[in-house]
Order: C-alpha cells, then sequence, then structure tokens
C-alpha cells in the first residue's frame, strides 16, 4: 500500500510542466546521441552536466537519467540501419538487426526492439520500486568497512570487463583514485598535489575530466578515419512484428530483462555486458544457433531487453548506497552531489519526492520512448546524414562552453583539453578510460571508508574480512583479479570485454 | 601483426613506453605520499592512501612492462598505421592555441578562429558554409549565455564578448 502511495506522489512530482519538459528533453537527447555514432550517453551526460545546474534537483536528474536510458533505445536505430553502434550498448544489435534490414526487415528489428526496450523498462521500474526501498532499509546497517569493501569490488568488477590488459585497467583505476585525492584532505584538511595552485584546492572537477576523456578524446579518434555510412535506404515500413515475430521475441525479451536486470545491479556491470550475455544465451538456448548473425529476430530482441532492464537495473547501487555501479551512473552522482544531495539509504526516507518522481519519470520516458523510436523513426534515419564535418568543430565548442559554465572558472577548459588529449592517447596506447572515471568519483569515498574503518577498529585490518557483506565482497573482488592468470577465464574475460567509451 | 610491428625489447615497444610512464607516475605519488605523512595504521594520514596506490601503481606499470617485454607488443608507429594521424595533430594544436589565446583574446575571439579552423581541418567543409557557421554559432551561444542567462565568459585584454 504505501509503495501504490509512493508511486502516486511520484507520478505527482513527475507529471508537473516543468519536469515532463525536462524528462522529454532527456530521452529526445538521449535517442539522439544514441543514433549517432561516436558520441555516447557518457559524452551527452558530462555535457550536460552544468545544465541541470539551473533547474531543480528532480528536474536535473530526471533529463540526465532520461538521457541515459533514452540512448539505450536510439543506439539500436544505428545497429540495424547502418551496421554500427549507435553507442556501446548496441553493439551485438548490429549482427542480426543489419542482416534482417539487408533482408528488407528493418521494420519488424526496429519494432521489436522498441517494444522490447519497453518492456525491459518498464520491468525494471516495478522491480526498482519494490527493491530499492528493501535494500535502503538494509544497507543503513552497512558501515565503512562495508562501503570501502563494495567500492573496491565495483572497480574489480569494472576493470575485469573493461577491454584490453587488466594491469593497464588497474593501472586506470589507481590513476583515477590519485586524481580524485588531488584537493584538500576531508579529515585533516591538509593540501594535496595541488602544487601551490589555488584552483586545485577544491581538487578537479569531474565535469572537465569527464568531457576530456569521453568528448573531446572522442572526436580526436573519431577525425582519425573518414566515417563512411551505409545506410539503408528503403522505405521502413511493418514497424509492428507480426504473430511469429512476437512469439520467437517472447523468450528472449523475457529472459534478457531479467538477466539485464541483475546485471544491471551489480557493480562494475551494465548494459553492455547485458547485452553480450543476452546474445550469448539465447544462441546457447536456440535450437537453431546457425540463424544467428543471419537475421535472427532473437538476436535483436534478447540483447535490446537486456540493456534497457540494465539501465534501470544500475540505478539501485545508487539510489541505496550510494555506490554508482558504472561511469554513466558515477555522473548521475555528480548531479546529485552538484545539488547538494547524497544518495543512499536515508535518500529515499528524506527526500521521497525525489526519489519517487524520478522513478515515475522513467516509466514516462519510457512512454515518450516508445512513440519517439517507432512512428518518427523516419526523422531520425534523416539524422543518420548529419555531416561529422559540422558536427564535431560544434561539440568541441559545446565542451569548452559546458566546462565553463560549469565553473566560471577559464582553469577548468584547461584541464579538459588536458585531459582530452591524455584521453586521446590513452586510447591509442589500449588504456581505457572508464575505470579512470569510475575510481575519479570513488577513489575520495574510498579513503574516507577505509580510514574511518581502520580508526574504527583500531587499526585491526581483519575487520574487512570478519564483516561478512564486506568479507564476501573482497573475496569476489580476489576472485576477479586472480582469474585472468587463467587461460579459460582469461579467454572468457575476452569474449565480454567491454568499450565504455564508445 | 608481423615482425616489424610487434617488437619485444626495443625503444619502440609501445606497451613499455606506457608501462614506464605508469611506473614514473607510480614512484611520484609514493614520494608524494611519503611527504604528506603516512600516521599509522591505528590513524591514517594524509599521505596513507596515497603511499599504498602509488605502490599498486608501481605493480600495475612492472606487469604492463614484463608482458610487454616477454610477449612483445606494438610498435608506436603501427598505433597510428593506415589512419589519418595529422587531424587529431591538427586538433590537438588548435585546442592547444585556443587554450593559450582564451584568457588574453577572450572567448569571442578565440572561439570563432577556432571552430573556422576546426571546420577547414577535420574534412574540410566549404568556406561559404564555415564561415557563416563559425560567426554565428559562437556568437549565438555568446549571446544565449551572456544575455539570457547572464553568465559572463571571458572577455578578454580588448573587452569584447
Amino acid at each position: 500500500m504505501d509503495t501504490l502511495v509512493n508511486v502516486a506522489h511520484g507520478f505527482g512530482v513527475a507529471l508537473l510542466p516543468v519536469n515532463l519538459l525536462y524528462c522529454f528533453i532527456g530521452v529526445f537527447i538521449g535517442t539522439l546521441v544514441g543514433v549517432l555514432p561516436g558520441i555516447g550517453p557518457i559524452s551527452a551526460m558530462s555535457l550536460l552536466l552544468p545544465v541541470t545546474l539551473s533547474g531543480t534537483p528532480e528536474s536535473g536528474i530526471i533529463m540526465m537519467a532520461g538521457i541515459y536510458y533514452g540512448s539505450m533505445y536510439g543506439g539500436s536505430t544505428t545497429s540495424i540501419l547502418v551496421n554500427i553502434p549507435g553507442e556501446a550498448a548496441s553493439v551485438v544489435t548490429c549482427i542480426d538487426g543489419h542482416q534482417m534490414a539487408k533482408q528488407g526487415r528493418a521494420g519488424p528489428a526496429l519494432g521489436i526492439s522498441a517494444f522490447g526496450s519497453f518492456i525491459a523498462g518498464t520491468f525494471a521500474l516495478i522491480a526498482l520500486m519494490l527493491v530499492a526501498p528493501k535494500l535502503a532499509s538494509v544497507a543503513i546497517a552497512f558501515g565503512p568497512a562495508e562501503y570501502f569493501s563494495l567500492m573496491v569490488l565495483g572497480l574489480v568488477v569494472l576493470t575485469f570487463l573493461t577491454q584490453g590488459s587488466m594491469p593497464k585497467a588497474l593501472l586506470m583505476a589507481c590513476i583515477g583514485v590519485v586524481l580524485g585525492l588531488i584537493g584538500l584532505d576531508s579529515i585533516t584538511a591538509q593540501p594535496r598535489l595541488t602544487f601551490g595552485r589555488m584552483e586545485l584546492i577544491d581538487g578537479i572537477g569531474l565535469v572537465p575530466v569527464v568531457m576530456g576523456l569521453f568528448g573531446v578524446a572522442e572526436v580526436l579518434l573519431n577525425t582519425e578515419q573518414a566515417i563512411k555510412r551505409d545506410i539503408i535506404n528503403t522505405k521502413i515500413t511493418h514497424l509492428l512484428p507480426t504473430r511469429e515475430d512476437w512469439k520467437a521475441s517472447a523468450g528472449p525479451v523475457g529472459r534478457g530483462t531479467i538477466l539485464g536486470f541483475f546485471l544491471g545491479i551489480l557493480p562494475g556491470g551494465g548494459a553492455v555486458v547485458a547485452s553480450f550475455a543476452s546474445y550469448a544465451l539465447e544462441k546457447r538456448l536456440s535450437k537453431t544457433p546457425e540463424r544467428f548473425g543471419h537475421g535472427a529476430i532473437e538476436g535483436v530482441a534478447g540483447p535490446e531487453s537486456a540493456n534497457n532492464a540494465a539501465a534501470g537495473g544500475a540505478f539501485i547501487p545508487l539510489m541505496t548506497l550510494g555506490i554508482p555501479p558504472n561511469v554513466v551512473m558515477a555522473l548521475l552522482l555528480g548531479a546529485f552531489v552538484i545539488h547538494g544531495l547524497q544518495p543512499g539509504p536515508l535518500l529515499i526516507t528524506q527526500n521521497p519526492g525525489l526519489f519517487w518522481g524520478i522513478v515515475a519519470s522513467m516509466y514516462i520516458g519510457n512512454v515518450m520512448l516508445l512513440i519517439l523510436n517507432l512512428p518518427m523513426i523516419g526523422m531520425w534515419v534523416q539524422l543518420l546524414k548529419l555531416p561529422y564535418n559540422i558536427l564535431f568543430p560544434l561539440i568541441i565548442l559545446f565542451t569548452i562552453l559546458g566546462v565553463y559554465c560549469s565553473s566560471n572558472n577559464v582553469f577548468d577548459v584547461y584541464v579538459m583539453i588536458a585531459f582530452g588529449i591524455i584521453g586521446y592517447f590513452m586510447r591509442k596506447l589500449g588504456y581505457e578510460p572508464a575505470p579512470l572515471v569510475l575510481a575519479f568519483v570513488l577513489g575520495p569515498m574510498m579513503e574516507n571508508n577505509l580510514r574511518k574503518s581502520l580508526i574504527l577498529s583500531q587499526g585491526d585490518l581483519w575487520t574487512f574480512v570478519q564483516r561478512p557483506i564486506s568479507g564476501v565482497c573482497l573475496v569476489f573482488a580476489l576472485v576477479l583479479l586472480i582469474a585472468p592468470l587463467l587461460p579459460s577465464l582469461r579467454k572468457k574475460r575476452e569474449l565480454v570485454a567491454l568499450d565504455e567509451g564508445a | 601483426m608481423n615482425n616489424d610491428t610487434n617488437v619485444k625489447l626495443r625503444l619502440s615497444n609501445s606497451e613499455l613506453w606506457g608501462g614506464l610512464i605508469g611506473l614514473a607516475l607510480g614512484g611520484f605519488v609514493i614520494w608524494s605520499g611519503m611527504k604528506l605523512k603516512l600516521g599509522t595504521i591505528n590513524d591514517p594520514g594524509s599521505g596513507y592512501v596515497l603511499f599504498y596506490t602509488g605502490i599498486l601503481m608501481c605493480v600495475f606499470a612492472g606487469a604492463i612492462i614484463v608482458s610487454a617485454v616477454t610477449e612483445g607488443a606494438p610498435t608506436l608507429a603501427s598505433r597510428w598505421e593506415n589512419v589519418r594521424w595529422s587531424k587529431p595533430l591538427l586538433l590537438i594544436a588548435c585546442l592547444v592555441a585556443f587554450s593559450i589565446a582564451l584568457e588574453p583574446l577572450g572567448f569571442l575571439l578565440s572561439s570563432i578562429p577556432l571552430v573556422l579552423l576546426l571546420l577547414r581541418l577535420i574534412d574540410p567543409v566549404r568556406w561559404t558554409l564555415a564561415i557563416p557557421i563559425a560567426v554565428l554559432v559562437p556568437s549565438g551561444m555568446w549571446w544565449v549565455l551572456k544575455r539570457l542567462l547572464l553568465i559572463q565568459l571571458p572577455s578578454g585584454l580588448f573587452g569584447i564578448g
């Protein structure tokens, strides 16, 4: 009953005209960046992070969340029609989606992708409504040791799933922690790594770091090659899947939804892993696995449902524990902090309007996305013809303005340009920026919780192992650290390794 | 990958350079941690986490170096093979020039040439389109930010913008 009252309260907040507008802007931009290859939700969210300052916390976070799950919808359009993933979670959709389009079945592929996404998104939201308050009440009992170990697990899982060698990803995570510690020590107020510069006393901002690593570096990388596009030019018809299509897709949508939701909750996981896992699962369960790769609708329905369910599931650790499970959620945490809010176990009780408003807006956003992605598909197809040589300079200009406006400080523009250049060389040498950014956000929290637990336990390191939740997290983290040393597990890791930056 | 692009103990080994940079950074972080005081395990100081993170960085950088030397890695040049490497290089030069010019010239006088250069450098947009975009977009953004949102952008020594 309480849940129903809260949901009604949430819809009251989400249906306010200003929040509806922000929700629409969010899902629209999300679909836009999902459709455009080369620009992912991370770049778009970092670009718009300063914009959230102008409105209420609800409006800003509703918009940011909309960009995330909106990009999951939009990404499939480009994968199906152009065979280029609009964003990383739609890589798998290219395999069968584009084959379907080549066979003249672009309509059903786009249709099942949108309906599957809607069903999965709806399920994830209902599960979020039911699970989050319960988990939050348990999380109140978490101490600094549990928080520290959970964050360590999150970072290790992300480094495990990142493309390239694990030592490289772990090195990136360590650099992220160090960058996060720049500025005043929160306990002793001693300046650290500031090199005597006043601008660094408050630390490096999340916005310039992320915009540099994901926005500027992405543009630099994209200019290396002329982007060629093989757009399916035939008219897209029959967007509503047939009875046979539904029959073939029902199982993959259901399984993809459940799998995606749980993978989304796991720290370090997310939409990309979920879509790959769902594709592998469907291929394994299929009686005719040879159809996969040649236009099997199950290969579109499963992964597209999984990535949307994961996008919803990823909100659980952020909202209930205050721990972002992936880089996108780390940006959302940044948006919360900018507004003076701390997501965690007390968020739901202290700010019920905010929590339930965001959840309700996500449902409204899903309905908006269904409308945006089916009847208006022609508009997105036209957008795929937008010339990149005009788009990229404008992205650079908007990142500069976005960074400057977030702090009114020219120094942040320098930081962004520096991180853009560093990010480009990092990517060229095979160092992924995702672990760095997550560690940058988690670093100060990790340090704080580590020092607090050591002070509370009077220097007893066993406290991290003796407390059950903390112990389990550390054991899992250790297993994942050792796993790449075993050849069979190393091969499996390479199969699921993801590129968060896309 | 052929023998020319996959090398072991050579200065052109790109992974070796990556590892060495990581090792140097790790060493610097350890030194910074020690300088800030480690404290004790009962009461960790400001440099405690930095010190141990620095050690971890050295360990991981060491692992990268060992793997680069034993398994071999692509050369630095091969990382830029078959790509238009001059494009990102020019873009970087533009961004560095922009960051030098931003404070003395102000937002408008530095961003209009930046956008124009980028439009002409990436995949040249014709002048008749590039010039209006380069002038109108930064000016439009400046007007929205300054007049509507009351955000003061850098106006430089000439006070333009």
